[in-house]
């Protein structure tokens, strides 16, 4: 570990490592074949064995995605498996949130833009958005009327418009954009809730699921970062109960709490109190057992700090206060950004688990609709749980790849 | 032992007369290791003293208690008027007015040079940005790296970097200025650019504490040398003293290893 005692003396920046390159010399495919899969008899069996199974497996999952699937059973629930039970008259209110996100999201890719100008670059970032691309897609693939295309293409142009303005925006600004997309996130909610909109227990579907995720990730995270503090804490009570509630929080599988939490919650709030809705129960339950998890990754990240950092600090007579959150945690997250994200990602998974405690989130519609008049018993369940494990998978899989953005983008020009 | 260690010199002041930073009986312990045994020093104002002395003697033991990243289990420690107590009022004050420049540089790798340097000033002395900006640019061109004000500490050398490291300190406008072996991580060929900008400092009337192995340093720019050895002050003297007639026979020993 960098303590600051054995670090190099002198730190030449480092040059960008050279792009590989593989196999710069021509080599016809046939040759190529022999060479990887046939040199020898047994390599020949196995290429054998397992190119068939590839092939049937490939063969009977496009069979089933293009030609077997009856895809009317997502077709006509499309609405259900988005928001849920969520009122339908409300449904303006749910496009104008994503507006509201589509500014924020426009904002922060067109100030990041200013980095980027070339041609390699903005392929690499036409890569990044594939994913989601293709999620939209595959949903509108679905819908049954123009009007979800239209406003779809209506919450692009106002992406894309943000996008423009953010790339003429002050540099200094690009340093205020995560109070952005905190106040968007929020502004969001609003247009949800406020003045009569429907309170999130009757929210569904993949709305549900993205709702939970985003608050579980904004709020597990500070929880994450505190108790990661207090147990480096110098009073001994403090980190005392970080220490106890990391290590209880641990030592239980996240589907029993969340049984607990459903039903006591409520048990522990003072009297006058009404007991929370289910979602919220099974919110916090989420954002307490992520903030353990997330604790432990702060806890290593402030570990891999230097204390020369800490003593620099001081000497500049910056309080502790100050040091802790301008010097060291900037530090010791970006340090531990992969884990981070793994843990969000985890977050987002976890969500399904609320199925479990009765909630219409993603899976919950997605196995509730096969009990509709019109498709029960007809054993639909493929098609369903294909649609929504898709959805989970781009949107885990954005957010991995926003990730390593993150992370090359913090990584430039330090140490 | 400690006839020898208390003698005039020891407690002289040099510079203008008045004494910066009084060190009396100072004791620190480590466990039941005893790193600083009874240290009597007086720094006056303007003075550069220059402190040598055997790795594990408590060199940077002494000058980190000066601005408490140690703290000292008896004696006093008095700087520029203002005696070191547990009050944290107390400390902050004399760190606002001591400087430290580590081994280690121990710039902040997340910010640029320009936000290392004005870091202090925004933060601890509640200037504006304008005020800080133009103070830090000052301060970087003090050490003669304006040009790198917009990097990160990454992408400069060892001697850039300690550069940056001297003008975060002196962002702050400190009465005093502490040097932990500054150019002792760094290669041949960058040492000499860092004491030509510790020298500037000292021809400008800055009160040091130098810890340091350049003799040469010594030599032309200390007012005193001081020679530690096992948590003691061995032998205070001026650098004449030092190189041509040492008196005490570990002294003598330490000289003729180095030199
Ligand atoms: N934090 C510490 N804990 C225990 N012992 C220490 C600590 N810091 C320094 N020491 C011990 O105190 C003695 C003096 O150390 P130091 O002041 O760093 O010496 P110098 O700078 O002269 O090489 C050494 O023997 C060292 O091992
Ligand atoms: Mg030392």
């Amino acid at each position: 570990m960098d303590l600051g005692l054995s670090r190099p003396t002198v730190e030449e920046p480092v040059p960008p490592p050279e792009p590989e390159r593989h196999d710069q010399r021509r080599v016809p495919p046939g040759e190529w074949v022999r060479d990887n899969l046939f040199n020898s008899v047994l390599n020949g069996i196995l290429t054998v064995v397992f190119g068939v199974i590839v092939v049937y497996a490939l063969f009977r999952a496009l069979r089933f995605v293009f030609v077997s699937a009856r895809w009317e059973v997502v077709e006509a629930n499309l609405t259900n498996l988005m928001v849920g039970l969520y009122p339908r008259s409300a449904l303006p209110r749910v496009w104008l949130a994503l507006g509201i996100l589509a500014v924020a999201a426009g904002l922060g890719a067109g100030a990041a833009s200013r980095r980027r100008r070339t041609s390699a670059s903005r392929l690499d970032a036409l890569k990044r958005s594939a994913p989601a691309l293709v999620g939209l897609l595959v949903i509108l693939s679905f819908t049954r009327t123009p009007l979800p295309a239209l406003l779809t293409a209506a919450v692009l142009a106002v992406a894309g418009l943000s996008w423009l303005g953010g790339s003429r925006l002050p540099e200094r600004f690009s340093r205020r954009l995560p109070l952005v997309y905190v106040a968007a996130v929020f502004a969001a909610y609003l247009a949800m809730t406020a003045a009569g909109g429907p309170g999130i227990d009757r929210w569904g579907g993949f709305l549900l699921t993205t709702s939970v995720a985003v608050g579980g990730i904004v709020l597990s995270f500070p929880l994450g970062v505190l108790l990661g503090l207090g147990r480096r804490s110098s009073f001994p009570a403090v980190r005392t109960f970080c220490v106890g509630y990391i290590e209880i929080i641990r030592g239980v599988p996240l589907i029993t709490l969340l049984f607990i939490g459903s039903v006591t919650i409520g048990l522990f709030l003072p009297p006058g109190f009404n007991r929370p809705e289910l979602v919220t129960r099974g919110l916090v339950v989420i954002i307490l057992f992520t903030g353990a998890y997330l604790a432990e990754t702060v806890r290593g990240g402030l570990q891999s700090v230097p204390v020369g950092q800490t003593e620099a600090a001081k000497a500049i007579g910056l309080s502790p206060l100050k040091t802790t959150f301008l010097i060291v945690l900037p530090q010791a997250l970006r340090n531990v950004i992969p884990t981070l994200v793994g843990q969000f990602i985890s977050l987002f998974k976890d969500t399904s688990l609320l199925a479990i405690i009765g909630l219409i989130e993603l899976l919950g519609i997605a196995q509730a609709i096969l009990f509709q008049g019109d498709f029960r018993g007809q054993g639909l369940q493929g098609e369903t749980l294909a649609f929504a494990a898709f959805l989970y998978w781009v949107s885990c899989y954005s957010m991995s790849r926003a990730a390593q953005r993150l992370e090359r983008r913090l990584g430039v020009g330090e140490r | 032992m400690t006839e020898t260690r208390l003698d005039a010199d020891a407690t002289r002041v040099g510079g203008t007369g008045e004494a910066m930073i009084v060190c009396e009986g100072v004791d620190k312990f480590f466990g039941d290791f005893q790193a600083l045994k009874g240290i009597n020093l007086q720094v006056g104002t303007q003075e550069v003293v220059v402190v040598i002395g055997p790795s594990g003697s408590g060199k940077s033991t002494l000058i980190r208690c000066i601005n408490r990243l140690e703290k000292h289990d008896r004696g006093r420690i008095v700087v520029d008027g203002v005696e070191m107590s547990d009050d944290v009022r107390n400390i902050s004050e004399i760190r606002r007015e001591v400087g430290m420049v580590f081994q280690q540089f121990n710039l902040f790798p997340h910010m640029t040079v320009l936000e290392n340097v004005t870091l202090g000033p925004r933060q601890v002395r509640h200037w504006n940005k304008r005020k800080a900006l133009e103070l830090g640019m000052q301060m970087l061109e003090r050490v003669q790296i304006p040009e790198q004000a917009s990097k990160y500490p990454g992408q400069l050398s060892g001697g850039q970097q300690q550069r940056v490291a001297i003008a975060r300190a002196l962002a702050m406008q400190p009465k005093v200025m502490l040097f932990d072996e500054p150019t002792s991580a760094l290669d041949p060929e960058m040492i000499k650019e860092v004491l030509d900008a510790m020298q500037e400092l000292a021809e400008s009337g800055m009160t040091m504490i130098v810890v340091t192995h350049e003799m040469g340093f010594a030599r032309s720019v200390a007012n005193r040398v001081v020679f530690m050895s096992d948590g003691q002050i061995v032998e205070v003297g001026t650098p004449e003293h030092f190189f041509t007639d040492p008196r005490e026979d570990r002294t003598k020993l330490f000289l003729s290893q180095i030199l």
